[in-house]
């Protein structure tokens, strides 16, 4: 399988990205509630070291029209914004606890790609 | 900044104290027949859905001539066509043609954006084309009608005004009070922020099996805020609700927070925010009256804009970035209701910004999920007879207000 490319100094993560990074919320919604607290893991330890540097890239790129592996490393890191308090807050469960079904809940204009 | 000239000392008459809204308001224990009655919401259809001002776009949905959205309100049994004319200004209009009643502009979903490029729609069905601003302007094969009065054939105008930036609508043919007069106070306490500014907005629906005023109610208050969001907001160290005000049907008071322990990934997205001056804390924006002493621990600003719209103003004060929030609840019928929440925020800059803006949307989403989860319950449980009142204390003042407000709408 191949991977999507990524800026050198984040190449690594390139199996990251190629599981979690999606063009909207919606899919990365679909994504994010079949993970397991294993999957939240993995992300949280091989990005949360790396957020300060990948942000500091991110901040010199405006928000739309970015080359295309600096495009795939954004959406990486949308998926682990949205990722993050799963692993931090929710003890690594795919649902938000004691919540409203989130699939009932609609992003009404999140089909919009990135 | 934007000012109104209002100055908080031109509201002191709105404040209440704790003392004042148990005086004012009453202390006993509030009847759930409004909610549980069907009849009621029949009455709340003619009374209040059909005669008060209500929001339903907002003007940087609507930013180029030609842009429409068209609002589906079965509460008021109608179809809403909001469009910016050729002449640049905002008007409704019933999305119904006037050949026999045919959508003109054709929905999917509650709400359903477009736009007309040649400033004109026409309808599907026989395809009679309307102007944006509303005449009639052709009919296919018109010389074969014995009679007709294009010039009276319009799509039908809906009363309409602007306030701030937000779109509202009266269904009444002639309203009792213009837009101004009827949010009286409410718009002078709210107003000079500059909500356009913020055009970036995450917005969620969904439709719950419950009365409208369940949601509502259950948005109205911050008792709710330790218990229930003790999983999204951890080690939350309790909220201080309070700076109540009472204007008219509306009210307000504001949730100052002593704060959490914050997640690692959430101080790494809001010291990122924080640095930019667009989205940093901006309580230097909030109007006069909202936060007058201008407290560090300041959330957000919690009102009730009757009947069925919340602005929670935070100017990045409380979630980070954050410039407001609102929710508004549209009854489908007595026990249905869709629920809209929207986020919004300054448009960002760079892609970092808008990773942040992610990660801030998705704890509050998060938030909202916990919100939620309580409502059908709720309904069910009112509807099960078991018990016939509500007991509220008093950080739960906008409920017991707005109970009342309905009410004196009902008898009138």
């Amino acid at each position: 399988m191949t991977h999507p490319t990524l800026p050198a100094p984040f190449a690594d993560l390139a199996p990251f990205a190629a599981q979690w990074a999606r063009p909207s919320e919606n899919a990365r919604s679909e994504i994010r509630w079949s993970a397991s607290k294993d999957d939240f893991k993995a992300l949280y330890d091989a990005m949360m070291p790396r957020l300060d540097d990948i942000l500091a890239l991110l901040s010199q790129h405006p928000a739309t029209g970015m080359p295309e592996d600096v495009h795939n490393l954004f959406l990486l890191a949308c998926a682990f914004a949205e990722a993050s308090p799963h692993h931090e807050l929710y003890g690594g469960s795919s649902a938000v606890p004691y919540s409203f079904d989130a699939r009932r809940f609609v992003r009404t204009d999140g089909d919009a790609a990135l | 900044m934007m000012t109104t000239g209002i100055t908080a000392e031109d509201l002191a008459h709105i404040s209440r104290s704790s003392e004042d809204i148990r005086r004012e308001l009453g202390v006993d224990p509030v009847s759930v027949r409004a909610i549980s009655d069907p009849a009621i919401y029949d009455l709340e259809r003619e009374k209040i859905f059909k005669k008060t001002w209500l929001k339903v776009a907002t003007t940087w949905e609507l930013p180029n001539v030609g842009d429409y959205k068209v609002k589906e309100l079965p509460v008021a049994d109608a179809s809403v066509l909001i469009f910016r004319g050729k002449d640049g200004n905002i008007r409704a209009f019933h999305n119904v043609c006037t050949h026999r009643g045919n959508k003109v502009v054709p929905t999917t979903g509650f709400e359903t954006f477009g736009r007309s490029r040649a400033n004109v729609v026409t309808c599907r069905f026989h395809g009679w084309v309307f102007s944006t601003d509303g005449p009639l302007r052709s009919v296919p094969m018109k010389e074969r009608f014995g009679k007709l009065d294009t010039a009276c054939l319009g799509l039908r105008e809906i009363h309409c005004d602007i306030w701030e930036g937000f779109v509202f609508i009266n269904f009444d043919a002639e309203p009792a009070q213009s837009l101004t007069d009827y949010l009286g106070d409410f718009g002078k306490l709210f107003g000079g922020y500059p909500y356009a500014e913020s055009t970036t907005a995450f917005r969620y629906s969904t439709v719950l099996n419950c009365n409208w005023k369940v949601a509502h109610y259950a948005f109205s208050e911050g008792y709710h805020v330790p218990t229930i969001h003790a999983g999204s907001l951890p080690g939350f160290q309790g909220v201080d609700h309070r700076d109540f005000k009472l204007m008219g049907p509306h009210a307000s008071s504001t949730i100052y927070g002593a704060g959490m322990d914050t997640a690692p990934s959430t101080l790494a997205f809001a010291s990122m925010l924080s640095n930019t001056e667009r989205h940093r804390p901006r309580p230097d924006q909030l109007p006069p009256a909202i936060n007058p002493e201008r407290r560090a621990d300041f959330q957000f600003e919690l009102p009730n804009l009757f009947p069925n719209f919340i602005i929670h103003l935070a100017s990045g004060c409380g979630y980070p970035g954050m410039s407001f929030f609102t929710h508004q609840f549209w009854p489908l019928d007595h026990g249905r209701t869709l629920w809209e929440g929207i986020n919004y925020f300054r448009p960002a800059q760079t892609a970092a910004e808008q990773v942040a803006q992610q990660h801030v949307n998705a704890l509050h989403r998060n938030a909202w999920l916990e919100d939620t989860a309580t409502m059908e319950d709720t309904f069910t449980g009112i509807m099960s007879g078991t018990i016939d009142e509500m007991q509220l204390m008093d950080q739960e003042f906008l409920i017991r207000h707005a109970a009342r407000t309905l009410d004196s709408f009902l008898a009138a």
